[in-house]
């Protein structure tokens, strides 16, 4: 019984869905301003996302006929839950017991969004949705091998993959390393610039996104900034020091992810959209080194303990 | 890294934004709204020839005539501004307001004829003009 | 449900989503909607954000007297544009057709289309003008509520949002 109020106090409140919701949307906020400053603007409000959300909700629904309509109605909703999901499982908090999850578990529910996104824009029988996803496809390809071979040996140089082992983590340079290549995998994964590919507005009308409208986008609004929050998240929980008071562990979370989200708004500030061929020679030529390096020295640690 | 300190000097420096209602002053020879006075105008009426986009309408009457210029039909290109020859027009600095009902913003104007100036001395002997001529347009 | 629906219209003036529609336009009004977007204007400190997919639009800008070949295209994007939905024709084209008023390849005034509402006269207006007029539209769509607009240019009626405080902004639509 224990086990289960604390799992579900995990799931839904901290840092589950009562939390992961509201940071979504200050995150989404904290890039847009930022990046605003540092074009020299005013940028949005505060609560500019909260506002989005909530007229996005009271638009018309979309009526589309054929078999597709189920379909498109349910990957957002799909992505939307698989990103609260692995924003849940994020071993922010010591470990108190209850659902542990996987390593494995949360790496494929940060891949669902992703996934939801490409389904999207197939199903929706436009040919932008078709190339944007196609897009979306070779991107996920490119960054995902250097994503997961990173996290991948990091796990395997803790002999586990049990996620408060990673939380653990010794201080050696394999942490840094792997730490650094997830980095870079971030912005494309999160559709920052320099590899905004999906989005670019002025080739495809929004691709994958285009036939999506009125809740249904609020929900892809929500879902992309949950993934904000787990993808962040993720990486400031295997930034942290190992911390035994609960609030502390918790703020110290808030406050990486929150100067996460700053380093990622100035890179996207800083760079222009790359083209499909630049963007998967990158993710093939330059940083799979270091994913190569990460599963070297996870070997070498391995071998040599 | 020159994008670097950009993107640096930009968040300390502040922002160069004008915050919502205010706007930024026309300079001196911005070609604004059109402005009429009736008291200088003889009706000749080559601002309406002159006009690209028909904003102005003119049409005479016995002793008057009518006068009107719709600012969402104009291009503020200032022809009708340089052809008046007794300078009853004018270009201001103000930008045309933001409107909801088509024809909202036209203005007209029904001004009497003015009789003409009185002839200089040395000419009335051989003039037997007749003041008021409600001229045919 | 009034607490839902004034929520609903802060958060409809708060937010305009725009989708740019070029009718044979000369671009210059286009060049000025880019501007308005720019660090000295900032059209995102009202919220608004220039959309890639009419979808996902709230607000459709117009610009250029509406030629023939533009008709159709006008009336799809429209249709393609989810409720509730309002229309700014930016320049003096789309309003009066400006100095094009005697072209053959003209297909009249865009009020004849599809109903606009908002007009921010200019030659090219300037990005200020532009930025009061989306303002205005955004006012406009936040009071109309869940009712659709006409074709004519009738007066709008004013939706179920009768207690917001862009009712005193905006006190000509309750005449209306």
């Amino acid at each position: 019984m224990n086990i289960l109020i604390t799992s579900l106090a995990r799931l839904l409140i901290f840092p589950g869905l009562l939390f992961a919701v509201p940071a979504a949307w200050f995150f989404l906020w904290v890039e847009r301003k930022a990046v605003a400053r540092m074009q020299g603007r005013i940028g949005p409000p505060f609560m500019q996302p909260f506002y989005d959300f909530i007229k996005l909700v009271g638009k018309d629904t979309p009526q589309r006929t054929g078999a597709s309509e189920m379909l498109m109605k349910a990957w957002p909703l799909i992505a939307v839950s698989a990103a609260a999901g692995a924003v849940g499982l994020l071993p922010v908090l010591p470990a108190s017991g209850g659902f542990q999850g996987d390593l494995i578990l949360l790496l494929a529910l940060l891949e669902v969004p992703s996934m939801c996104i490409i389904a999207a824009g197939f199903s929706s029988r436009s040919i932008f949705g078709e190339i944007g996803s196609a897009r979306e496809a070779v991107l996920s390809v490119s960054y995902n091998v250097v994503f997961l071979l990173a996290i991948i040996s990091i796990a395997a140089s803790q002999h586990t993959f049990r996620l408060d082992a990673l939380a653990q983590l010794p201080a050696s340079p394999l942490r840094w390393l792997g730490i650094l290549a997830i980095l870079v995998c971030l912005p494309a994964k999160l559709h920052l610039n320099p590899f905004s590919l999906p989005n670019a507005e002025q080739e495809i009308y929004s691709g994958p996104m285009t036939e999506y409208a009125g809740p249904e986008l609020a929900m892809w609004e929500l879902s992309h900034g949950l993934e904000w929050v787990a993808a962040t998240g993720l990486v400031a929980t295997l930034v942290a020091p190992q911390l035994t008071l609960w609030w502390v562990a918790a703020l110290v979370f808030v406050a990486l992810s929150f100067f996460i989200v700053l380093l990622l708004s100035v890179v996207a500030s800083a760079t222009a959209r790359l083209q499909i061929d630049t963007t998967v020679r990158f993710y093939w030529q330059c940083t799979l080194i270091f994913a190569v390096l990460a599963v070297a020295s996870a070997l070498f640690m391995r071998f040599r303990a | 890294m020159n994008i670097l300190t950009m993107l640096w000097k930009n968040l300390w420096g502040g922002s160069r934004t004008m915050l919502f209602p205010a706007r930024p002053a026309a300079g001196e020879r911005f070609r604004g709204l059109v402005r009429f006075d009736p008291e200088l105008c003889t009706g000749c009426a080559i601002c309406k020839m002159r006009c690209t986009s028909r904003a102005i309408e003119f049409k005479t009457g016995k002793g008057e005539f009518y006068w009107s210029y719709d600012p969402g039909q104009c291009t503020f290109c200032g022809r009708c501004v340089e052809g008046c020859k007794s300078h009853a027009l004018s270009q201001d600095e103000e930008c045309p307001p933001v409107y909801t009902t088509i024809g909202e913003l036209k203005k007209s104007y029904t001004v009497a004829r003015k009789p003409p100036a009185p002839k200089p001395p040395a000419a009335v002997a051989g003039s037997t003009a007749n003041p008021a001529t409600g001229g045919a347009q | 449900m009034k607490l839902w629906n004034r929520l609903m219209c802060y958060c409809r003036r708060r937010s305009p989503w725009l989708f740019h529609m070029n009718a044979g336009s000369c671009n210059g009004c286009d060049i000025e909607i880019i501007a308005s977007l720019t660090p000295r204007y900032d059209a995102e400190q009202l919220g608004v954000r220039l959309e890639g997919s009419p979808r996902h639009a709230d607000i459709l800008c117009v610009t250029g007297p509406v030629t023939h070949n533009a008709v159709e295209a006008i009336k799809t994007v429209y249709g393609q544009v989810y409720g509730p939905k309002a229309v700014i024709a930016i320049g003096s084209c789309p309003a009066t057709t400006n100095v094009f008023i005697d072209s053959r390849t003209l297909a009249g005034p865009l009020n004849l289309h599809i109903p606009v509402d908002v007009f921010v006269p200019g030659c090219p207006p300037r990005p200020d003008a532009i930025i009061l007029g989306v303002a205005k539209a955004a006012e406009i769509l936040a009071a109309r509520g869940n009712k659709p607009a006409t074709v004519a240019s009738e007066p709008e009626v004013v939706g179920e949002c009768s207690n917001c405080a862009c009712r005193e902004a905006n006190p000509k639509e309750v005449q209306a």
